[in-house]
């Protein structure tokens, strides 16, 4: 007779009874609900319907109250009967098994948590930056090409060098000239800047860029021949500049003073290296009058190299290519050639090696924090050894035990990481908006996604092996009567063990210590560096003017000239310049240089200057000392012979022992300049470079329209940027002007990654100093619980309690001792992969390890004190009872 | 064996009370004994199988019933297990129902429960 579905279903509930009440009751039970559902079904449908509910409702209390009872008992009398058995019988024991010793499941698994959520945390940044692909299509097979002159790297490369490339190198599936650049934006109520990038229509091939309405460059419209004045406008800009205007396709817009058609609208966030322009127009349009002639260095070029070549053998190819070029262009193209880096490389190539630093250091704490626990678990040998003979007793062998206690280590790991997670999320937000600014990747890019949590997972497990290791070792081969005959359990052993791991703990804590002591003098020698000029107190902005409008230099001389005027005129102003590279700005030139009366030299060769162009008062208002000779005076105009000043390290190193004035040089391909001046050493693009050589010659003998201001302040800097505005516009008044800085901010933001990695190194190094002292502490409190006997001995036999002291922070020192050389050592290894971070000092500085083992000694001789003074305080006759 | 104090399992709950009053009439199968309890408390205390059968084992192990062997021959399932109480239930329960008597008295000399029983 085929029972109804419910009472079907009930019968199948019944299975998730504990096994002993099902064995019992399951039947009586079926029966009695059955009997209840007929006599309700004679009493209507209603009826029926409310004795399901109740005793659905009774069922599921009872197998919650039934399985709840059962959890409180030991339950050993149904034994396993296959390996998954085997393992839930294990969890089931681990999970009682911590439930019931509170105290020390909690404070373990808040230990772990700490150290795993720090690791997660840590990780996820990695993963952002390192590991996760690029958000382009194949983005292995991107790169960018940089030109190289002679020994110097990283240069743009020459147009028509790319041209070249195209036909004649057959690595790469595609290759895109870009350039970025601001364009001034007029047509509306004021003039604008947007970011600009000249672009190549095979760059937007290359990156794989999408529009969401219109289309792309075609292939002549990029031409320099066959040039176009269509652009393209980014999402963003269209959304926020252009105010997401519905008839943007086809609407004209006035660049530069160009007008362009807007033929497409990108995607929205498109990807593009290096930044996404609002505005991109074809690379036929370029900025400056001679940036596509040979021999210029005007555009940056991004290449897809094609599948199944090798970076080696299209960086092979690309140096055969610009071999041919040196021998067919010797005069523009001598000493020159192309390096090819990957894409990733670029971007992250510069911090990757900090962002392992970190992630080592994290991994040690972690490292401490798994010594931390396995120690918790060893304290509580006697209870351990108890509980542990017990189930001997009922039948565990000891491979069994040792399985039940990994199981157990590993369940407490997991819980640990579980809560480590949580913890890595709660903090993600803050940390990914203190890091990030440092790093190629955007805030919401810091996330914990599967990679992340499958790292936390890993790492959790292997946690729980790793400290699970000790004890379950132990299990395994200690014979079970002589645990249950020994008094403490473990005895000398688990001394030595229970040593070793704090030993182990000290030492990682001083490699931290030297991590980051190494990295804050580091810091402060960085920081103490001399910039060659005054960063107090200086504002610094940036404009270009339109080629358009000022189409000679008498033109761009004349505004420059009233520019400075109406800058010097700002009440609290006290000095004004116009500079074309205003120093940390990152923009600069560099030339090879010739010397009057020097033997000819290959250009490759040629010593490298930066020349930058500046207006008379520059050093004034910047605080460079003029060291003999001149500034720049009015009087060198455009019309007078050329004069140039140079700083102090190339006055002495080219000519030692002279006075450089009077001497000529020769630069690019613009004449000589004869030398008036010698300034003091600046830095340039950042703090700790190598001095270079610099030459500064006058704004109005070299008029270029990109230029910067600095402008020296009576009070804070950013509160003049509305005047130094008004002071341009009144001599422009379609002029934008932008980026400005306080020089001190820039100045603070070179150090900015540094203090970053100081910072977390130094937190890390603290934790871990703890961790491990109060490491030191358990330990000794142990060893002096196990010598009760010993020092009552003692203390009975007349030894005072200084003496008894002595003898316990003996033990200590001994500890500490070996700690320290073996701590050092470790150290002095790390120290080889500090080398590249370290400024201004040695990865073996003796004051850092001098200093950190100093404080390591100290605070762990405190920590041996509260053990020292419970041992000297022993009563003799308490302690001769002792059993 | 060591005899148990009846006196350490008072005071009853309500369930365990019901269902020892309830085998006082003889052994009963459980969904009996729930029935009967249904009855007399005037279905204040309506048992599903498993709040039954939890109480049934409880007061098994607490030795207060026991089962009776089923190989008694009857006209109902062979499945269904009977109970009966044991001396020491026995014994509970009337230790139980003096408590309550003695609480009914000391009401009804302070007048708080008349002869009808309600207040």
């Amino acid at each position: 007779m085929r029972r109804p579905t419910y009472e079907r279903a009930y019968a199948a509930a019944l299975r998730l009874l504990p096994e002993a009440f099902r064995e019992r009751f399951a039947d009586e039970m079926l029966d009695f609900a059955a009997r209840r559902l007929h006599d309700a079904r004679r009493r209507g449908s209603l009826a029926a319907l409310a004795e399901r509910v109740r005793l659905a409702g009774d069922l599921a209390l009872t197998i919650c109250r039934e399985r709840a009872a059962e959890w409180k008992q030991p339950h050993a009398d149904l034994p396993p009967r296959d390996n998954m058995d085997i393992f839930l019988q294990d969890l089931r024991f681990g999970i009682r098994g911590l439930l019931r010793r509170p105290a020390f499941s909690i404070v373990a698994a808040v230990t772990i948590a700490l150290g795993i959520g720090a690791n997660t945390a840590i990780f996820s940044v990695v993963n952002a930056v390192l590991i996760r692909p690029l958000p382009y299509r194949e983005p292995d097979r991107l790169a960018l090409i940089w030109g190289t002159q002679g020994q110097t790297h990283q240069q743009g490369v020459v147009y028509a060098d790319y041209v070249d490339w195209r036909t004649r190198t057959h690595s790469f599936s595609e290759l895109g000239a870009f350039r970025g650049q601001s364009v001034t934006l007029t047509g509306g109520d004021s003039p604008e800047r947007l970011i600009g990038d000249f672009v190549s229509a095979s760059f937007l091939r290359v990156i794989d860029l999408k529009m969401s309405q219109g289309r792309a460059f075609t292939d002549a419209e990029t031409e320099v021949a066959t040039k176009a004045p269509v652009a393209v406008v980014s999402y963003d800009a269209w959304q926020n500049r252009f105010g997401g205007d519905r008839n943007m396709l086809g609407k004209p817009i006035t660049l530069n003073g160009t007008t362009f058609t807007v033929i497409g609208i990108t995607t929205p966030h498109p990807e593009v290296p290096l930044g996404v322009p609002d505005v991109m127009m074809p690379i036929g349009y370029y900025p400056n009058a001679h940036g596509l002639d040979r021999g210029v260095r005007g555009i940056a070029v991004a290449a897809r190299i094609k599948s199944g070549v090798s970076y080696d053998a299209a960086q092979r190819d690309l140096s055969t290519v610009m071999s041919q070029l040196e021998q067919e262009y010797p005069a523009t193209n001598a000493s020159t050639s192309a390096e090819l880096i990957s894409l990733r490389e670029y971007l992250v190539g510069g911090v990757r090696e900090s962002l392992m630093i970190i992630l080592a250091a994290v991994g040690v704490v972690l490292l401490i924090a798994c010594a931390n626990v396995a120690n918790l678990q060893l304290a509580r040998g006697a209870a351990r050894a108890r509980e542990l003979s017990v189930r001997a007793a009922l039948g565990a062998g000891r491979r069994r035990l040792a399985q039940q206690l990994l199981t157990e280590s590993v369940l407490l790991s997991l819980v640990g990481g579980a809560l480590g997670v949580i913890l890595a999320i709660a903090i993600r937000k803050t940390l990914a908006t203190l890091i990030t600014p440092q790093l190629p990747v955007n805030e919401p890019d810091i996330r914990l996604d599967m990679p992340v949590l499958l790292f936390a997972l890993g790492v959790s497990m292997v946690t729980g092996l790793l400290f699970g290791l000790a004890p379950a070792w132990k299990a395994s081969r200690t014979d079970i009567t002589e645990m249950l005959r020994s008094r403490i359990g473990g005895g000398l052993r688990q001394g030595i063990t229970r040593s070793t791991l704090v030993v182990v703990q000290l030492a990682l804590s001083l490699v931290l210590l030297a991590t980051a002591g190494l990295l804050t003098r580091s810091l402060q020698a960085l920081q103490r560096v001399d910039p060659g000029f005054d960063g107090d107190n200086l504002l610094t902005a940036q404009f270009r003017l339109p080629v358009a409008k000022y189409d000679s230099p008498v033109k761009i001389w004349a505004m420059f000239e009233r520019t400075v005027a109406e800058l010097r005129a700002i009440p609290g102003v006290e000095g004004a310049a116009l500079v074309r590279a205003s120093p940390l700005s990152q923009n600069g030139e560099s030339y090879p240089v010739v010397l009057e009366g020097q033997q000819p030299v290959k250009v490759g060769d040629a010593p490298m200057m930066q020349i930058n162009s500046v207006t008379p008062g520059y050093f004034a208002t910047m605080h460079i000392p003029v060291l003999s000779g001149r500034d720049f005076a009015a009087a060198d105009r455009g019309d007078a012979p050329h004069v140039m000043v140079v700083n102090k390290s190339f006055a002495e190193r080219t000519w030692p022992g002279q006075s450089a004035i009077g001497k000529r040089i020769q630069f690019g391909n613009e004449g000589w300049w004869t030398v008036v001046g010698v300034v003091g050493d600046a830095k340039h693009y950042t703090l700790n470079e190598a001095q270079l050589l610099q030459g500064y010659v006058a704004h109005a003998q070299r008029p270029q329209v990109f230029t910067s201001i600095v402008v020296r302040t009576k009070g804070n800097p950013t509160d003049f940027a509305r005047a130094v505005r008004e002071a341009v516009w009144r001599v422009d008044r379609d002029q934008p002007i932008w980026r400005f800085r306080s020089m001190d901010e820039d100045l603070s933001g070179v150090v900015q990654s540094k203090k970053t990695m100081m910072w977390l190194t130094g937190l890390f190094a603290l934790v871990a100093l703890l961790v491990a002292v109060v490491g030191v502490y358990g330990v000794l409190s142990y060893t002096v619980a196990q010598r009760t006997q010993e020092v009552g001995i003692r203390i009975a036999l007349g030894a005072d309690a200084a003496r008894v002291r002595r003898m316990v922070i003996g033990d200590g020192l001994r500890l500490v001792a070996v700690a320290v050389v073996v701590g050092l050592a470790l150290s002095i290894g790390a120290g080889r992969f500090l080398r590249n971070q370290l400024f201004g000092i040695p990865a073996t500085d003796t004051l850092t390890f001098v200093a950190v083992t100093v404080v390591l000694g100290g605070v762990a001789l405190l920590a041996c004190y509260i053990p020292a003074r419970r041992a000297s305080r022993v009563d003799p006759l308490v302690a001769l009872r002792m059993d | 064996m060591t005899p148990r104090d009846p006196a350490s399992q008072l005071p009853l709950t309500p369930a365990v009370l019901h269902i020892l009053l309830a085998l006082a009439g003889g052994e009963r199968h459980g969904y009996a004994i729930a029935g009967e309890v249904d009855e007399t408390t005037s279905g204040s205390i309506r048992m599903g199988p498993g709040t039954l059968y939890g109480s049934i084992q409880r007061m098994l192990g607490a030795a207060l019933i026991e089962e009776v062997s089923p190989k008694r021959a009857r006209d109902d399932d062979e499945r269904r297990r009977y109970y009966r109480l044991t001396a020491f239930g026995r014994r509970v329960l009337e230790l139980e129902l003096q408590r309550l008597d003695r609480v009914v008295r000391v009401a009804r000399r302070k007048h708080l429960l008349g002869d009808a029983g309600v207040l």
